[in-house]
């Protein structure tokens, strides 16, 4: 009976303990549901730690992100979260970067390097969003204790919004150039192809920071086209690589959908702010993790890797 | 059956095996207690049952070797640069057997000397391992060839697929031997050399060689001969299952 609890995962071409990969969904999907984040970002390196090929891992973690931001966005659409218009706009840039971001990880994975720049770009990247997410937690968190500070503006107008192609997005109550969410979701979209998540932890920020979005359309805008671009790498990468491996996905579908109810429900019990720095310190334990992988000597400075 | 087996065994001694002892006067046979493994959804690994029959004597030995179908092995170095562990030599070693196990009823340094081993190709030291291609960083020092070969079986024994010499055969009033083969999860299909010897004060002195044929089969095999064949379907397919599935989830978990 124990033996049978082991599945052989086509793609991948290892076999893995279904229990495993199971609580890893359902693990990710509570984290994610408690925190509203995607959860790609620790989902890959997790599938990668447990032997995952990272090609697999990527491409895969992309399409099991498709179910939960179709999942996620379901909500925000009917409470009008949406901004159709913007969102389509970055997922025009989306799908342009993440086919980009197939293209080099193909290459590099050639290379031999995908390894080195998954890592590298967790590190960067959840480094600089853990480290800024936990600044502002902290911050309000330190306002909250001191009665009578004032509120910040909502955003300021600079340089960036005066480029061409202005463009009317009415949800959002912008009047700015269509360059700039196109060139945000490209750059997203490059960084969603090679890391395996679907950005938006890059892409919330972006748009409350950079292009000055209210908050309250943002998650739902951001899981719209997030939608588009994993799609579009989950189309890619089984075109050119054939390393979506759909029964993995599945499985960890089916863990995640669970577990996010129960985070869900457990975020409640939490304050914003006090959610917020545990998400920043979650981010920030990832980063300072892969960080040591790449800083420290490896047990072994040698690798292999069968190519079929 | 036999006979053709016998007959099959002669032809082979006859045609190449010219390392062998010029007498030969005894026979071998070997068969698998399953010639046809599917990995299908629920494989992890398996075991089978080596078995034969040999006109042996006081103080024969019989050693296994079993190789899988050769592949193309990356062999990847690390070292330090700017303060970061990077990849930065690429060795890629054609046509190297994906499994390559020893079964023996001593350990086989007993069993025949280095020189006898390296004439038969037994063992990993001994199968040919070229440097095929590679990629040298300009002004490193580099290990040599023999590092990398010591690197490449340490690394193929960590993940089970060149082990150390594992289990052993049993003789049975020299004539009968069997042997249990464990073989990993992560092994490649295709078709597998078993090839069975048995030696006489430190010569070998008869060969039988079997077939073992390692295919996907069930559920794994149909998915990846839909996203080989397929690709784009497939793309598609995964991406509407993940659509369905979210959308599922989301109505199921309603919250009213």
């Amino acid at each position: 009976m124990l033996a049978s609890m082991y599945i052989y995962l086509p793609i991948a071409e290892i076999s893995m303990h279904i229990g495993i990969i199971i609580g890893l969904g359902g693990g990710v999907g509570f984290l994610s549901g408690l925190f509203g984040v995607g959860g790609g970002f620790l989902m890959t390196p997790l599938l990668i730690f447990f032997g995952i090929p990272p090609a697999v891992a990527v491409a895969t973690e992309a399409n099991q992100i498709v179910a939960s931001s179709v999942s996620g966005v379901l909500a925000h659409m009917r409470r009008g979260n949406v901004d159709f218009k913007m969102g389509g706009i970055l997922l025009l840039g989306g799908v342009i970067g993440s086919s980009l971001g197939v293209v080099l990880f193909t290459t590099l994975r050639e290379m031999g390097q995908i390894d080195l720049v998954i890592k590298l770009s967790y590190v960067v990247f959840l480094g600089i969003i853990g480290f800024l997410m936990l600044l502002e937690s902290v911050r309000t968190i330190l306002r909250t204790r001191r009665p009578g500070s004032r509120k910040t503006k909502l955003h300021q107008h600079n340089w960036l919004h005066g480029l061409p192609l202005k463009m009317r997005f009415r949800r959002s109550k912008l009047y700015i150039s269509a360059l700039l969410p196109l060139a945000i979701g490209a750059f997203v979209g490059v960084l969603a192809a090679i890391m395996g998540v679907g950005g938006g932890f890059i892409m919330v920020p972006a748009m409350i920071y950079l292009l000055g979005m209210p908050t309250s359309v943002v998650v739902g805008t951001s899981l719209f086209q997030i939608i588009f671009v994993t799609a579009n790498v989950t189309f890619l990468q089984s075109v050119q690589t054939q390393t979506v491996d759909f029964m993995l996905a599945g499985l960890l579908l089916f863990g995640a959908v669970i577990g996010a109810q129960f985070g869900t429900r457990a975020s409640a019990l939490l304050r914003g702010e006090q959610l917020r720095g545990l998400l920043a310190l979650m981010v920030m334990a990832v980063c300072i993790k892969l960080g040591f992988d790449l800083a420290l000597r490896p047990d072994d400075l040698f690798s292999v890797e069968l190519l079929k | 059956m036999i006979r053709a087996r016998h007959f099959m065994l002669s032809f082979i001694l006859l045609l190449g095996m010219t390392s062998l002892a010029a007498a030969n006067s005894s026979h071998l046979v070997a068969d698998l207690s399953k010639s046809n493994i599917a990995i299908t959804s629920g494989f992890h690994g398996t075991d089978l049952l080596l078995f034969g029959a040999v006109d042996g004597a006081v103080g024969d030995d019989i050693l296994v070797v079993i190789s899988g179908p050769p592949t193309n092995i990356a062999q990847r170095r690390k070292a330090n640069r700017a303060g970061i562990w990077i990849n930065v030599e690429t060795n890629i070693w054609q046509k190297a057997p994906s499994l390559y196990t020893i079964l023996a009823t001593s350990p086989i340094d007993k069993i025949a000397n280095p020189e006898t081993l390296a004439s038969l190709a037994i063992g990993t030291n001994n199968i040919g391992l070229e440097i095929a291609a590679e990629t040298p960083v300009a002004g490193q020092s580099k290990p040599t060839a023999n590092e990398f070969i010591a690197a490449l079986q340490a690394n193929m024994a960590s993940i089970d697929l060149w082990p150390d010499q594992t289990g052993n055969v049993t003789l049975t009033e020299n004539a009968l031997f069997r042997a249990e083969v464990k073989l990993p999860a992560n092994i490649l299909s295709g078709a597998y050399n078993v090839r069975v010897m048995q030696f006489r004060n430190g010569v070998a002195i008869s060969e039988d060689i079997t077939n073992l044929y390692i295919k996907k089969g069930g559920l794994s095999a149909g998915i990846y001969n839909f996203a080989h064949n397929y690709s784009a379907l497939y793309g598609i397919f995964a991406i509407l299952f993940a659509v369905a599935a979210g959308w599922l989830a989301a109505v199921v978990f309603r919250r009213t």
